[in-house]
């Protein structure tokens, strides 16, 4: 009795430890593995492409892997690429974070294919490290500036403000009414910096050389009044009692929430939330409206730019060939139009020949003028200056909140960029 | 004092657990019946349409339906990972209580080392590709095994110590082998504190998130817990339906606890009444 229980049990560990073995598949013909981030709208596109890729390409067989965003997933990019396991394609993020990764050792560069002549220039100098071009766009380029109620607007017959004073003016109006004038989500501490990093347009209206110079070590955010401006207005909101009650509790989906339910008018934040209001009050979608944020003079108003995040090939991947011409499909008018198809346009492409569709919601019809007329736009400084301190999110979130002066806040962030520019080593630092 | 005294406190701790426990399920289940916009609000309220059906279905078959393939990749893991750990903990908490000899202060202080030091994520990864077992079930058994190997060990040893050596003398005495020994008379007087550590493990092993992240890439190989991230993310959450795949995978678990609830109750108090 007690020795067939015995081995009852010999034989339950045994098939379990072969159905593990069984688990690990081996492959068939040519399959390549891709790995994007987990948003909802990243891996619709995604499948998208790959379906219409395949569809192309029968011989190649291409599997999509999502990863978490932020921090995670910066730590499974790099300990994949370090360990030579990263998938043949990944999607990662342009500008000062595509150093990070050391792309000279992991990424495979794309200098001299025929696909980057359809790439904007503007897109190939954010991926761009040491005279080598890395990636290609993987979505449309993004504005940072303000989300606003467009109801809230009609109601109280206001304008799009041009300058600071205009939309301070506005702000009074809309308090005046009951509303919260400017939605601040300080729970998620990266919201806070829209109103700093989205002000760049406006610095560089008046310092044309403050991204070099600031490179350089020599410009800094304390001593230039014009870049000083952003954290002002942080103060200023608040000072004047414009934010919503709990701004240092709200979260970024409060945030959307507060804005696409009327309960506050304006919303500092970057274009792609156009894709979460859509997904989640895609009722609510036609009243949100954008407009850049406004500086000292209506004359100099632009956009300050984000660029998407591009599709890279690992270098450690045997598939080089056929990674390429999945990389030449999706940066091609006929991946922007899957796109496009599958989740919407939420800006102007960076692709030669990709035009958008009738339909756009408004936010982004309200962001394309700022591309078309020339000089109305230009990149945010992460994409023209590696350097970029940590905790600017934190400052921000102080000064916001009235607890630092804005000139104390902008000499704190001096000082924590100064940290990050010797370690990549700059000179002049 | 009177009888009452008891009584009012005894209502007490049965209202202020049955909040503590209840309530945050209450809300899981709510949000789950949500649509999204209503989800989105995170508030404690009654739905206003019931989309239970739905979000489930979406679940399921999100992702060419992941979700089925990492229940039986967790299932597969917990098992195996849990068996393994009871036997080889059991065995090396007996020999370490019975057999002293000069390498038992060797031995303790690698089993503190288990517990104390924090494991490397990339040299792990680079030992496992050397043994080609990175990013295989299996390998991921033996990972879950080793982590968790010193605190199960230290469980045993302490149990043992309390189980007279006479009985091992008297088997032995009747002929057995040093494994019947272990198998037939010692590891069934270890059942209660088997059982903590089955329980104990099983729940860790099954929610655990960062070690199938880093050590298990690739679709098929999803765990439950890694099933979440298709619901968020940093700009973009579907909260009905990440409260629904919470439902989902929180049930198993609770399912197997109410079924066995009197065994592990039972094999844990049979053993604290031995004299």
């Amino acid at each position: 009795m007690k020795l067939t229980k015995r081995t009852l049990l010999t034989g339950l560990a045994a098939g379990l430890l072969s159905a593990t073995g069984l688990a690990g598949t081996a492959y068939a013909q040519t399959t390549l593995t891709v790995l994007v981030d987990n948003s909802a709208d990243t891996v619709k596109f995604s499948e998208a492409l790959i379906a219409a890729f395949e569809a192309k390409h029968p011989d190649i067989n291409l599997e999509l892997e999502t990863r978490p965003g932020g921090a995670e997933g910066d730590n499974i990019t790099k300990t994949r690429l370090a360990t030579q396991s990263m998938n043949d394609i990944f999607l990662y993020n342009s500008g000062s974070l595509l150093q990070a990764l050391n792309p000279e050792r992991t990424i495979t560069p794309l200098t001299g294919e025929p696909v980057l002549d359809r790439v904007a220039d503007s897109f190939e100098q954010a991926v761009t490290f040491n005279g080598q071009v890395y990636g290609v766009p993987v979505q449309p380029a993004m504005g940072g500036g303000i989300l606003y109620n467009r109801k809230i607007y009609e109601e109280l017959g206001l304008s799009i403000p041009k300058t600071w004073e205009e939309f301070m003016a506005n702000n009074e109006k809309i308090k005046a009414a009951g509303k919260v004038a400017v939605i601040q989500t300080y729970r998620d501490t990266w919201t806070s910096q829209l109103f700093v990093l989205a002000d760049f347009f406006n610095v560089q209206a008046q310092v044309p050389d403050f991204a070099e110079q600031y490179t350089a070590g020599k410009a800094k955010f304390a001593t230039t009044p014009a870049a000083l401006r952003g954290f002002e207005h942080l103060a200023e909101v608040n000072a004047a009692g414009y934010l919503n009650e709990d701004y240092g509790a709200a979260t970024y989906d409060d945030g959307l929430h507060m804005l696409t339910s009327g309960e506050g008018a304006h919303y500092p934040m970057l274009t792609f939330a156009i894709a979460a209001i859509t997904a989640t009050y895609p009722d609510a979608i036609d009243d949100i409206g954008f407009f850049a944020q406004p500086g000292d003079s209506a004359d100099s108003n632009g956009l300050t730019t984000w660029m998407p995040a591009a599709w890279y090939i690992s270098a450690s991947s045997p598939y080089q060939e056929e990674a390429k011409m999945f990389l030449d499909f999706a940066a091609s008018v006929e991946g922007c139009d899957v796109i496009t198809e599958a989740v919407g346009a939420a800006g102007p492409y960076l692709i030669d020949g990709c035009g958008l569709p009738e339909d756009v919601p408004p936010a982004v019809s309200d962001m394309l003028p700022y591309f078309q007329e020339g000089g109305q736009s230009a990149p945010a400084l992460e994409f023209l200056s590696p350097v970029k301190g940590p905790a600017l999110e934190q400052i921000t979130v102080e000064v916001g909140s009235g607890t630092r002066s804005p000139a104390d806040g902008a000499a704190l962030y001096d000082e924590d960029v100064r940290k990050q520019a010797q370690q990549l080593g700059l000179p002049g630092w | 004092m009177s009888k009452a005294g008891p009584i009012v406190g005894g209502i007490a701790a049965i209202v202020i657990s049955a909040l503590v426990f209840l309530v945050p399920f209450a809300f899981i289940i709510l949000t789950a019946f949500k649509d999204r916009a209503q989800a989105a609000a995170l508030d404690f309220t009654w739905p206003a349409s019931f989309n239970l059906w739905t979000n489930l279905v979406e679940v399921v078959t999100t992702r060419n339906w992941m979700l089925v393939t990492a229940f039986i990749n967790s299932t597969i893991l917990t098992v195996s990972s849990v068996t393994l750990l009871v036997v080889f903990a059991a065995m090396v908490g007996f020999i370490l209580a019975r057999r002293k000899s000069r390498w038992n202060p060797l031995v303790e202080f690698l089993i503190l080392a288990g517990l104390m030091i924090p494991p490397a994520v990339v040299p792990t990864i680079w030992l496992m590709q050397g043994l080609g077992l990175f990013g295989k079930l299996h390998g991921l058994v033996l990972i879950e095994v080793a982590y968790n190997l010193p605190f199960s060990i230290i469980l045993y040893r302490a149990f043992i110590a309390t189980i007279p050596r006479e009985l091992d003398e008297a088997a032995i005495i009747d002929g057995a082998r040093p494994l019947d020994v272990f198998f037939r008379v010692i590891l069934p007087l270890l059942w209660p504190v088997t059982v903590t550590n089955i329980v104990v493990q099983s729940v860790g092993i099954f929610n655990d998130f960062t070690n199938p992240l880093y050590y298990l890439p690739g679709n098929q190989n999803a765990t439950v817990q890694l099933t979440l991230y298709n619901f968020q993310s940093q700009f973009n959450t579907s909260y009905n339906l990440l409260f629904t795949n919470i439902l989902l995978i929180t049930i198993p678990p609770l399912i197997v606890f109410l079924f066995f609830n009197r065994q592990i109750v039972a094999g844990m108090t049979a053993g604290a009444v031995k004299g």
